[in-house]
């Protein structure tokens, strides 16, 4: 259990590393397209369709941040139930909660709050490394001083 | 063996947290098919609740209410094809434009060759009546491949109109099955009447199915009328450069007393038309859709970036009558567009909401034939909407309170952007089941579908995939 939840809170760090990766090459896939001459609007944008390289990125951001992000952190949430991690479950919990609101500042639609967006997911990273290391120390509470024994 | 009270522990901390969203999940599920009649709230809109449900089965189907003139004067084949990820009519996107004259009976038989899901043929913008809708699983059955129906409906309305499936509307309109019907008055528009159907292909916006810069045969000094049909998801804005020009149309209602102007846009939302009215200058114009793609009206001239200004048909025109009294409506509804994480059909996701209602618990709203609607239309979702109503032409009371001082101004779909309020107002006139539903169709897809229901009116047909129809 230790290990699932370890891999699981380096699993968050990747995607988060992911989504920074994602939505730069989505920015400087737009601007390139529109330098060349591309023009956007509502509909273009809409139509889901692939018109410039770098769509995609917007694409993986979206689905990463909305769909796999929330339940790899509920997935954290309930293994660090069971896994003997110290502050485990706060931990878990921190980054359920981060996440919940890095969701709603995504989808918020107040372009200023993209600023808050930005330095949540930093938090983000931080406290998913943070509880990756919790889980790669020695275990702790009585069951993992008697696995220490046994 | 003793069971750990920390494991334990752990066991109901998980159901505390996985039971909740287990629950939802489960009751977010759709049954394989189900009737209209018994989707959504019902909203009767203030008004006291007459017959609608009919669970002893009486009722008028909307396969009776049919357009009652006969011979027809005008009669379309269209045959669907499913070439690739590409939806044809008669081998083309867009089909072949339909015009007809004001008053003639028109019939339209849709032959399914090799759209493997199923099609139908919706006329969006045209009040036909209820059978000849084209919903699937509301108004008819999806016409498999192999099958035939027929549309019959008389040219009442005077305008720009156009067609498209309205089975897995999402996925067909977007791949092609769509394309543009014009009615014109008897004697014609008194202009050189021009289609400029919009349409994204794989990217790149296209008129009339080209893409770039599509020339128009006409010369200067010549009146020409551009009904500009905005058949993709999002609202385009459309302007002039090299011109002045008048908004002559809306959504297939002539504008009243339309001034000329330059340097505005006119932003179509996604389903609606606007014809525009110029004399081609000597230089030469170009009608901008979006900045991506043009319709050039004689000499070549210098294309040009956004206007600022954005034209509001709220002060645009001068007032008229528009026959009847919206202060003594009888029904009042709101239609407020939210959104919240939850669960559709079993799947997660922040969706959208009507009346703070996911799918399927979005309002059924009750009217009876002869009532007077008012609808409140307001979006607190994040993102515009471009709302359409079938079946009727709902008129433009205000926009974020502030009441029309224009021409009246007649939609059925309506650009409503995030955070803005409309009210509309529409006689009840259409007997009918029509969907009220977001013509941006991926959102349509995701729930954002309601529907109006008169009373005394019921469907022998049903949404699902056990049924085959899926209108969205």
């Amino acid at each position: 259990m230790r290990t699932t939840y370890r891999v699981l809170a380096y699993l968050i760090v990747f995607l988060v590393v992911v989504q920074a990766a994602a939505i730069a090459y989505f920015i400087a896939g737009l601007g390139e397209w529109i330098m060349g001459g591309g023009v956007l609007d509502a509909a273009t944008m809409e139509s889901e369709s692939t018109f410039f390289p770098g769509l995609i990125g917007i694409i993986i951001h979206g689905m990463s941040g909305t769909y796999l992000i929330p339940a790899v952190a509920l997935a954290l949430l309930v293994v660090a139930f069971f896994a003997q991690v110290p502050r485990g479950v706060m931990w878990a919990g921190v980054l359920v909660g981060l996440i919940a609101v890095q969701v709603a500042l995504g989808i918020a639609h107040v372009p200023v709050l993209a600023l808050l967006h930005g330095i949540v997911a930093l938090a983000i990273l931080v406290v998913a490394l943070i509880a990756a290391r919790a889980a790669s120390g020695a275990p702790v509470g009585p069951a993992a001083r008697a696995d220490a024994v046994a | 063996m003793r069971v750990r009270p920390r494991f334990v522990i752990a066991v109901g901390a998980t159901l505390v947290v996985l039971a909740p969203l287990a629950w939802l999940q489960q009751a977010s599920l759709l049954p394989g098919s189900y009737s209209v009649m018994d989707m959504g709230v019902v909203d009767t809109g203030g008004a006291a609740l007459g017959h609608h449900r009919h669970e002893d089965g009486v009722g008028r189907g909307v396969d009776t209410i049919v357009e009652t003139a006969t011979d027809p004067v005008v009669h379309v084949e269209l045959a669907a094809r499913k070439d690739g990820d590409r939806y044809t009519l008669n081998g083309t996107s867009p089909g072949p434009e339909i015009r007809v004259e004001q008053g003639q009976l028109v019939e339209v038989r849709l032959v399914n060759e090799s759209v493997p899901d199923g099609a139908t043929l919706h006329w969006h913008g045209v009040d036909v009546p209820n059978s000849a809708d084209g919903v699937a699983g509301v108004t008819q059955d999806a016409v498999p491949v192999g099958g035939s129906f027929t549309y019959r409906f008389l040219a009442r309305q005077v305008g720009t109109f156009w067609y498209h499936s309205h089975q897995l509307s999402h996925e067909q309109v977007r791949n092609g099955l769509l394309g543009a019907i014009v009615i014109t008055p008897p004697g014609g528009v008194g202009a050189t009447d021009v289609t400029a159907l919009v349409h994204i292909y794989d990217g790149t916006r296209t008129v009339n199915g080209r893409a770039g810069d599509s020339p128009a045969a006409v010369g200067p000094g010549e009146r020409v009328r551009v009904r500009v049909v905005n058949t993709d998801e999002g609202p385009m804005p459309v302007w002039v450069s090299g011109s002045e020009f008048r908004l002559v149309a809306i959504d297939g209602t002539e504008v009243q007393g339309p001034t000329p102007v330059r340097d505005v846009a006119v932003l179509v939302t996604a389903g609606a038309r606007a014809d525009l009215e110029l004399v081609v200058p000597p230089g030469g114009a170009r009608v901008e859709m979006g900045g991506s793609a043009a319709l050039v009206l004689g000499a070549a001239s210098a294309r040009t970036s956004r206007p600022a200004r954005t034209l509001d048909p709220l002060s645009y025109g001068t007032p008229a009558d528009i026959g009847f009294d919206p202060a003594a409506a009888n029904r009042r509804f709101d239609y407020v567009i939210g959104r919240r994480p939850g669960f559709v059909d079993g799947w997660p996701g922040v969706w959208w909401t009507i009346n703070g209602g996911m799918f399927p618990d979005v309002p059924m709203f009750v009217v009876a034939e002869g009532d007077v609607v008012r609808m409140r239309i307001e979006n607190t979702s994040g993102e515009v909407h471009p709302m359409h109503l079938h079946g009727h032409h709902a008129v433009v009371l205000s926009h974020n309170g502030v009441a029309a001082t224009g021409s009246p101004w007649w939609v059925d779909s309506l650009d409503v952007p995030d955070g803005e309020m409309y009210e509309v107002a529409f006689r009840a006139d259409n007997p009918g089941i029509w969907v009220d539903h977001c013509h941006n169709l991926p959102h349509a897809a995701e729930g954002l579908m309601a529907h109006l229901m008169y009373e005394g009116v019921t469907t022998p047909y049903r949404v699902g995939h056990e049924a085959g129809n899926t209108p969205e």
